[in-house]
Order: C-alpha cells, then structure tokens, then sequence
C-alpha cells in the first residue's frame, strides 16, 4: 500500500492562490492597462524618424536664433517675446536635445516592450495559471494516491509549471522587461507634471519669439531693406512654425497626458523582476508536482508492512 | 358632456401642452430657456481695454485674476493675452442645436475648418474654431446642446458642448465640462434690446495646454427662434 505526500499540492495550491493574487496586491488591473496607454501615447515619438525631425526642428529654430544675434543692432526695437526667446533658447535648445538623446538612447527598449503582450494582459497571465495550479493541486488532494486520474494530474501540474517557466522565454521577457526597466529609471527625469509644466512653457516663449519675428522684426528689417539672405534663418523659422507646432504641442500633449500613466507603470514592480514571478512560482510548482508522487515507504499501513515483511522471510527461506 | 366634446377638449389641451414645449421661450421652474442664435459681437482693443468677444488663457498653476495669461502673438491687441472672437459663418453661438465641426475637422497646417461659431482665429500662427457636438471630439462624453436660461436679466447656461480644435488638437472648453463637472457659464441679458453677455472659465485637461485655463467672453444678441 502506498501514501500520498499531501505538503506538495498544498504548497502548490498556495502558490497558485499567491499567483491568483498578485495582481490585486500590485493592482495591476488598473496599472498595466495605463502602462499599456502610455506605450502607445509614446508610438508616435519613439522612432528614429520622428526624433531625427524633431531635431531639425531645434536645429531651424536654434538658427533663427543666431540670426537674431547677428541682426540685433538693426533690429528696430527688442520686442519683449524676442528678448525672452533668445534669452532662453539656449536652456531649451540644452534641455530637448538632451530630452531627444534620452528618447533615442531607450528606443530599442520602448520596441521591446511595445512588442510584449497587450499590458492589459499581463494580470490575466498570473491570474489563470494561479487558478490552473490551485485547480490541479486540490483535485489532486482529492484524489485516491495511487490511481491513474492522481497520476495525470501530477503530470497535469508539472507540465504547467514548465508552461509558466516557459512563458517568459517565449515573449522574451528576459530581454525586454529589463530594457523597460532603464527606459522606466530614463524616462524618470521626463515624466514629471514639472517637467511637463517647464516644456508647455517652452513652446509658449518660442511660438511668442516667432510671432514676433513674423509679426514685426520681418517686416521691420524688409522694410528698412535688409536683404531676404541675411534672414533666411528667421524666415524659414516662421514658415516652418505651423508644422513644427503641429508636431511639437502633440508630443507635450502625449507627455502631459501619461504623467499618471507614467507614475502607474513606476509603481508596478521592476520591470526586470517580471521574469522571476514566472519562473520562481513555475520552477516550484514543477518540482512540487514531482515531489507529490506516491510513496512507498512513508505511511505503509502495519498489516500491509507485516505481510510484506513475512512474505520476504518466506521467500528467503530454504 | 358627450364624450365627443371630451375628446375635442383634451385635444385642444393636447396641442396646447406640445404647442408650449415646442415654444423657443419655454418657462420651467428655474427661468425662461433661449433658444435661438446668440449672434457673437467681434472682439476690439481699439478703445485699450477689449470690448465684444474675446478669448484668454491662463497658464498652468496661475489664477484667473491674475494670470500669468497667454500672451498670443497673433492677437491684434496690444495686450496680447486677449485674443479678440469674430462671428463665424452662422452669426454666433445656437443654443438649443449644434453647430458640428465638419467631417474633416482640419485644413493645412493644422488650422481649424470649424468656422460655424466663431471664425478661426490665429493662436500661435495656427488658428484655432469653436464647434458644439453631441459627442465631445476630445472626451468622447455625450453632452447637450447649448443651453441658456434666462431669469430675470440673469443668464445660466450649460455650454459643455463648446469644443475648441487647434493645431490637429481637440479641446474640450465646456462650461460646465462634460459629465457636469465644474460651473456653467454665467452672464445678463436685456429682453427689450436683445443684448446679452456669457462669460465662463474651462480648465483644459489633456494636451499641450493640460492644466492652462481658458476665459472666454461673449458679447452680442439674442436672436429668436
């Protein structure tokens, strides 16, 4: 007669509730759909193209601005929106490129992560293995030990730990999540309501810097026959304004609006933690299930032991 | 009475009951509602302070009587943090309909095609128009026509519909916003001379501008539907 180990789909019914759990502990039903919002806010800006554009709009601007320092002494009278933008725009043009070099430097990891499953996901991949678990080991718990049905069912639980060990290999978790684990610490700085306050002021001293450039130093200075050469910069700058706003306010638009989303994603785990809360409970739950075999030694009732024993010394003798 | 003659009588209170609620003046409880055209009189600095319609800003973190404001350098005023409203292609503002932005809400560059309302108006070399739909194009919310109630020469009116596009961008800039939060536009009005004035704040959530405030002032008159 054999007895069953009962501690192994115990504990592994209660990582399988653990699992269920989770999610609700890191609440992640609310923070992965919001982590899943700001991924895609950020689509439009993490591409090389984008950023490379965006960078030419600095470069325009930041020309427009050296114009404006060689033309000073003819330049009619200082408006007030000009004297502020060239004040500033060195500070500005300092803080979006490196703003732009944090974006380039993380794209590979913003694809990696994009390229994961759905965030809104992500609960339900704890959630349904932890009620798989719990499922096979109290059905296991129920069963007589040394039937088929016990047997299938240990088999049941050890493939679906392997399968949980597996899943982060297959949407390569091992590779991603730690990358969106830098461009979560790079992107820090960035998502900020300051930050994001800083950056709509930023726009508004340059939209006002070009207003007025359009509005009087352009004509002032064509009036009093400057030749069109000498204000190239600052007329490409104007021309150009419409769409450079047309991309620049969209892309503060899609910072302020994943502030929240931002501080959601911060307050999940580490992003490189997450391949662990697979494999650790998968690992665990693999070897309990091997662990919950039948055995022969332990729990052998004393009649059965006896018969056993005398059916030896039968055996043995002459 | 013979039963014909009852009928007839309840017809009659019939229509006279549809005939009172189809009225473009209906009485409730809390004031008379206008329905009509709330004809948008241009916005001027010619006199220094602005006069008729008009559009400002408050940036994030300031107050509405102190600003900082928005300084617009498109503005035809001399303080540039006024932006002077011009009628659009409807006279002003409906109350009681919508005035739709059209199917392709934009035109180069970012400008607004909504030009029903107001006529686009330029805000850092991009103009900016006011359209009011059923569906709010920035929150997604279902919001009322324009509503403005009068009583006695004090208006009331729930402008949650009012929708500002600009730069490819939607703002909702409502009063109160959709799902009736916030306070609704206040404002007097003149029954013999038709004169009215609407004024109202709108915190603009999302976007570039999350968190700045718009104040937006309308003067004109009412014309009657």
């Amino acid at each position: 007669m054999t007895s069953r180990r009962r501690w192994p789909l115990v504990t592994a019914a209660a990582i399988g509730v653990a699992l269920v759990l989770a999610p609700v502990v890191f609440q992640m039903f609310t923070r992965a759909p919001e982590g899943g919002t700001m991924i895609k806010g950020f689509k439009p800006y993490m591409t090389t193209e984008t950023i490379a554009t965006f960078r030419g709009d600095l470069a325009v601007i930041g020309s427009a601005s050296h114009e404006v320092t060689a033309l000073q002494g003819r330049i009619p009278r200082t408006d007030p929106g000009i004297a502020t933008f060239q004040q500033r725009w060195p500070g500005i043009d300092a803080d979006m490129s490196a703003m732009l070099s944090t974006m380039a430097a993380n794209l590979g990891h913003y694809q990696g992560v994009a390229a994961l499953p759905p965030f809104v996901l992500f609960p339900w991949f704890f959630v349904l293995p932890g009620i798989f678990v719990v499922a096979l080991a109290v059905l296991g718990l129920r069963a007589p030990p040394q039937s088929t049905r016990t047997s299938r069912l240990r088999i049941a639980l050890a493939v679906l730990g392997v399968g949980i060990i597996a899943a982060p290999a297959i949407f390569q978790m091992f590779t991603r999540a730690p990358g969106g684990s830098k461009m979560i610490n790079a992107f820090r700085p960035l998502m900020t309501t300051a930050k994001v306050t800083k950056i709509q002021g930023y726009f508004l001293t340059i939209g006002d810097g070009e207003g007025e450039l359009r509005l009087d130093v352009v004509p002032q200075l064509t009036a009093a026959a400057v030749p069109a050469s000498e204000l190239d910069a600052i007329t490409t700058f104007t021309d150009q304004w419409p769409t450079i706003a047309s991309t620049m306010a969209p892309m503060i638009g899609a910072m302020s609006d994943n502030v929240g989303n931002y501080d959601a994603v911060k307050a999940l785990p580490p992003f490189w933690l997450f391949p662990w809360f697979f494999v650790v409970p998968g690992l665990l739950v693999a070897v309990l299930a091997v662990f919950s075999r039948p055995s022969r030694r332990l729990g052998i009732a004393p009649a059965a032991r006896a018969e056993s024993v005398g059916f030896t010394l039968q055996g043995a003798s002459p | 009475m013979t039963r014909s003659a009852t009928a007839a009588i309840a017809a009659l209170a019939l229509a006279l009951v549809v005939l009172a609620s189809c009225s473009s003046n209906a009485k409730s409880s809390s004031g008379t509602t206008l329905a009509g055209l709330f004809t948008i009189e241009a916005g001027s600095c010619a006199a220094g302070s602005p006069s008729g319609s008009y559009f400002e800003m408050v940036q994030s973190g300031g107050t509405v009587s102190t600003g900082p404001f928005v300084s617009n350098p498109d503005s035809t005023c001399t303080n540039q943090a006024i932006t002077p409203l011009s009628p659009g292609s409807d006279g002003g503002l409906r109350a009681g309909s919508y005035q739709p932005e059209p199917a392709t809400p934009f035109a180069a560059k970012g400008n607004s095609a909504a030009a029903s309302v107001i006529e686009p108006q330029a805000f850092f070399a991009v103009s900016f128009g006011v359209s009011t739909n059923p569906t709010d194009p920035q929150t997604g919310h279902h919001v009322p026509a324009p509503t403005v109630t009068e009583a006695g020469d004090q208006l009331h009116a729930d402008l949650s519909a009012w929708s500002v596009s600009w730069n490819g961008q939607q703002f909702n800039q409502g009063a109160p916003k959709p799902a009736a939060v916030g306070s609704a536009a206040t404002g007097t009005y003149d029954a013999t001379s038709g004169a009215y004035t609407l004024q109202w704040t709108s915190l603009i959530k999302g976007g570039p501008f999350n968190g700045f405030t718009g104040i937006w002032h309308l003067v004109g008159t009412v014309q009657h539907s």
